[in-house]
């Protein structure tokens, strides 16, 4: 048998999106300022994810001006309204929603003023980039001037929104129900090369393929896929968290091992949108899906290397090599021996203090 | 505490200043300069979120006493740029996308300027290795990876700087790479988190935990903690003036242990002090006697009659069972070509997000309790503390400070109560943070799961049953379990159509630390068995992989294993997408690995061999200084 044996696995993954078996919902206030700028209010944000800058973007698009020109207060209970939690997948979703609508909302307030003021009919108004026009008229203002024009008018231009998402709970004994009005799915592949001698994995390449309805930042997309592929990696091959009788036994990182730089694989992303027919934006979600399928695919792959079936994670070294051993009688002796042949090699020498 | 006088520079200012002789360069830092930028993540040498270069040379400064760093120049994260100014480096991370909670990037961005400084044609090999004592819980490191590379093809001038600016806008925001507009404040150190916080007259708390796993708790004597010098006040559960209780599904978590203990690390008392190591002293001056109980560990012991019981509403130690039934299960059975069964298994896992737990609590002018924490529910922490607390809910206010890594893990409420306990009885500010340890030893972990499959096929693939049992442990607490086996059970036979299913998830209470959110809620431990069944499945029967999973994918009007009918399904093009990228060879899974021709494409990285990546010598052997 080679020393290094290489294999190829693939998983794909299912997701619901926003909170489970239950009625979702976030709340958004929105105000287009003066110098045609915005501010923002809702409940809960950035956890890391990038939300601060996809609502930015959302506001953007739906007032009509630059996201650098969107100011967001968020993250208290007394000062915005409520948009329930960051988790479950929900916050492009939800919160994206519900400001998209209250930005709608402060919009329209101002485009009416500003259709009386011109004269013309609402619907030919178009707002992009800080730039207000009447399509089909010869008419043109900044948005800066726009929010003075409104407000010359006595009106601030203001909205407010919740977003639903109409989950419903699970039957008690059957388990039927609608648990989530949206679903994502995913699919990755994963490529591992396995040492037979130390029964150390690496996984050298991941494909990640995930539909996550309308991308509002791609790199942001590919930012959560990469995140969420390589803690499925710790998860997969290294991380465990031990205690012994209640007591952990992996108080630090030097006992909890996480992956580093070193473990990284060259990730593919490929983004899949297929819009939700049911909210405004049609995005969807990825926070959470990214993970799910890569601790199967690379347990897969560890399959199509070295033929032998991980079903306890993590897929360790000392679990490799015992797999191993369970499927080659004998095979454990011939190890060991291959270790001792091999230990003029520095890099093996070094190794064998790990083992 | 022993005082000593230091002089340094740091990022070009000198400092002569008298400290405290046990304090490390970090906490000099941070606390004497409030250069908060450099973060503690692990307090061990083993995180990176500390790094600071001293006489040039990147240094964890969480490892460094205070008094080797006298007579040193230090530079810092704050120190790499003018006010207001980023970095080559520091503005191709912002291009990438390369930070994201950004607790991690004040160190990670002084490891790049490290590896760059040391050697500017540093190979993307060799970056790598440099930052390899640098760990990021979020990012996956690959938009680090970029973002190193740009730099150094803009320091060298093979790329004008104009790719670090944000890209035109094209017909619309949505769709647009837009740089994240938070990314300058986490890049250049200036975002506040809760430990970074400081306010006038704030006291610092310590939590007094639980050295047992199921105790009952004979008495708290806390008088002695209570006179000492600096000591503001001790709390207990004794301090709850309202129903002591919390939990996302069941509220059986009191703010601290009240009666017994059932995990190590529990919460037992608090102390709130003039400062940390009054504080931590003062621990160790609170007496509890424990009376040590019979623990129980495994779930599935726990579900056997006569076991320990550790909550007395549940007499079976059943945090919850979710079952699922659709169409006839052993009708199912007895159709199939084929029936497979295998057990699996799936690990307690750390969050292990980079920011340790941290807040702060106070009583405001108008009576109202304020806790900012990195909560990621400051929405439900509000209404049970209401309920702690006994105060009208629009007298307690939650506000979310940045939060350094969550992926579920600062949803479940943990300490936040006890803060705001402190805070009312000493009306002065508290503020409390983690140390990494605690974080382990104290907050939820990912549910471990157990899963027995059964799953029968036709012989072209057809699933035509499955019967699938997950048990798993939830620890000494309800906190997220319930949620959990929800999810794992709507979600446990994976995107596929199955006529006939029996489904049954459980959580059950052990003396091990509890389980509760974690990043796909269970999902991932449910379609981590599925998944390799459908492998299993597919050498069985002969059958490539991807076509097993189109033979049984979901579609626009499947109806899902809780029989909800689909209003959209993208699988088909899902998979199609990841065999054409991935450039997958058909083939039956049988160890082919050795045969494919699919493999080590330029879309691959080269294995890595530990320390064989610095192409010449020993790295910076020029000698040359480099700063920019």
């Amino acid at each position: 048998m080679e020393r290094k044996l290489r294999g190829r696995g693939v998983a794909a993954s299912w997701y619901g999106i926003a909170r489970t078996a239950t009625i979702d919902r976030a709340g958004a206030w929105a105000e287009l300022d003066d110098g045609g700028t915005a501010k923002i209010v809702t409940g809960v944000t950035e956890i890391g994810e990038g939300i601060l800058t996809l609502l930015a973007q959302v506001a953007a698009d739906a007032l009509g001006i630059k996201p650098s020109d969107v100011t967001i207060g968020d993250n208290d209970t007394a000062r915005s309204p409520e948009a329930a939690h960051a988790g479950a997948t929900r916050q492009t979703y939800m919160i994206g929603n519900a400001v998209t609508l209250a930005c709608r909302e402060a919009k329209m307030a101002l485009f009416e003023q500003i259709a009386t003021h011109w004269s013309v009919d609402i619907d030919c108004l178009l707002a992009f980039d800080g730039e207000l026009q009447a399509r089909g008229h010869n008419l043109r203002m900044t948005m800066e001037e726009a929010v003075a024009t409104c407000k010359a008018h006595g009106v601030v231009p203001v909205g407010s929104a919740s977003f639903t998402a109409h989950g419903t709970g699970l039957d008690p004994v059957d388990g039927s129900g609608s648990p989530w009005q949206a679903y994502v799915f995913g699919a990755q592949v994963a490529e591992v090369e396995v040492d037979t001698y130390t029964g150390e994995v690496q996984v050298l390449g991941i494909w990640a393929v995930h539909d996550v309805g309308r991308a509002i930042n791609p790199r942001g997309v590919e930012g959560q896929i990469e995140g969420g592929v390589v803690q499925g990696l710790g998860q997969a091959l290294m991380e465990e968290y031990q205690t012994v009788d209640g007591h952990p036994v992996t108080p630090g990182f030097a006992k909890y091992i996480l992956p580093t730089a070193l473990d990284i694989p060259q990730i593919n992303c490929t983004i899949i949108e297929d819009p939700d027919p049911l909210s405004p934006l049609g995005a969807k979600g990825i926070g959470e899906p990214a993970l799910v399928p890569t601790a199967p695919a690379i347990m897969n792959a560890i399959y199509d290397a070295i033929g032998v079936r991980m079903t306890s994670l993590p897929a360790t070294p000392e679990k490799i090599l015992q797999a191993l051993q369970d499927k080659t009688p004998g095979r454990g002796r011939d190890v060991r021996t291959a270790r001792d042949e091999g230990a003029q090699s520095q890099e093996l020498a070094q190794r064998r203090g790990a083992l | 505490m022993s005082e000593l006088w230091v002089e340094l520079e740091i990022n070009n200012r000198k400092i002569a200043r008298k400290t405290q002789a046990h304090k490390r360069l970090l906490d000099f830092l941070r606390d004497d300069l409030h250069l908060t930028g450099s973060k503690e993540g692990c307090g061990a040498g083993e995180c990176g979120t500390c790094s600071v270069f001293v006489d040039g040379r990147l240094v964890k400064s969480c490892l460094m006493p205070v008094a080797k760093a006298s007579g040193c120049k230090v530079e810092t994260i704050e120190g790499l740029a003018a006010p207001g100014q980023l970095t080559t480096i520091q503005q191709a991370f912002h291009k990438t996308g390369a930070s994201q909670c950004g607790y991690c990037i004040p160190g990670m961005v002084m490891a790049a300027t490290s590896a760059l400084r040391q050697n500017p044609q540093a190979g993307i090999e060799e970056i790598k290795e440099r930052l390899g004592g640098n760990i990021c819980r979020c990012t996956g490191y690959t938009k680090i990876f970029e973002a190193v590379e740009l730099a150094r093809a803009v320091i060298a001038g093979d790329q004008s700087e104009d790719v670090l600016a944000e890209e035109p806008v094209g017909k619309s925001y949505i769709g647009h790479n837009q740089r994240r507009i938070d990314a300058p404040a986490r890049l250049s150190g200036r975002l506040k988190y809760a430990a970074d916080i400081r306010m006038t007259d704030m006291l610092q708390m310590q939590v007094l935990r639980s050295p047992h796993a199921h105790a009952r708790i004979v008495s708290i004597d806390t008088s002695e903690a209570e006179a000492m010098a600096g000591v503001a006040g001790v709390i207990t559960s004794e301090d709850v003036p309202g129903t002591d209780g919390f939990g996302v599904f069941v509220h059986d978590q009191p703010v601290m242990a009240r009666g017994k203990v059932r995990h190590v690390g529990e919460a037992v008392a608090a102390v709130a002090a003039e400062d940390l190591i009054t504080a931590r002293q003062a621990l160790a001056k609170i007496n509890v006697v424990y009376e040590e109980l019979p623990g129980v560990f495994d779930p599935e012991e726990a579900m056997q009659p006569g076991a320990v019981v550790l909550h007395d509403y549940a007499a079976d130690n059943i945090v919850k069972h979710i079952p699922l039934r659709k169409g006839d299960v052993a009708a199912g059975f007895a159709e199939a070509d084929i029936i497979l069964e295998e057990n699996f298994s799936t690990q307690q896992v750390e969050h292990a997000y980079l920011e340790p737990e941290a807040g702060i609590a106070y009583v405001d002018a108008d009576d109202v309790v304020v806790v900012i924490s990195p909560s990621q529910n400051i929405t439900h922490h509000r209404q049970m503390l209401s309920r702690i607390l006994d105060r009208p809910i629009n007298k307690v206010r939650c506000i979310m400070s940045p939060v350094g890594g969550g992926f579920g893990g600062k949803e479940d409420m943990l300490y936040q109560g006890m803060l705001a306990l402190a805070a009312m009885k000493t009306h002065r500010p508290v503020q409390l943070v983690f140390t990494r340890e605690e974080s382990i030893v104290a907050s939820a972990k990912r549910h471990p799961s157990r899963v027995r499959y059964k799953m029968g096929l036709k012989r072209n693939g057809q699933i035509l049953a499955i019967r699938f049992s997950m048990i798993s442990d939830g620890g000494a607490y309800g906190m997220s379990s319930e949620g959990v086996m929800r999810k794992a059970a709507i979600l446990s036979c994976g995107p596929y159509e199955v006529a006939n299913l029996c489904v049954d998830t459980t959580a059950v209470y052990t003396n091990n630390t509890p389980s509760g959110a974690f990043r796909t809620f269970g999902g991932m431990q449910a379609q981590f068995a599925t998944e390799s069944m459908m492998d299993i499945a597919a050498e069985a029967l002969e059958i490539d992989p991807f076509e097993i999973r189109r033979v049984n994918m979901m579609l626009p009007g499947s109806k899902t294993h809780t029989q909800q009918e689909l209003n959209s399904a993208s699988l088909d093009r899902v998979l199609e997408a990841a065999e054409a990228a991935s450039r997958w060879e058909t083939g039956a899974p049988h160890m082919r690995g050795a045969t494919r021709s699919d493999l080590g494409g330029a879309d691959t990285r080269a294995p890595c061999t530990l320390g064989a990546r610095f192409a010449g010598g020993r790295p910076g052997a020029d000698g040359k200084e480099r700063v920019w």
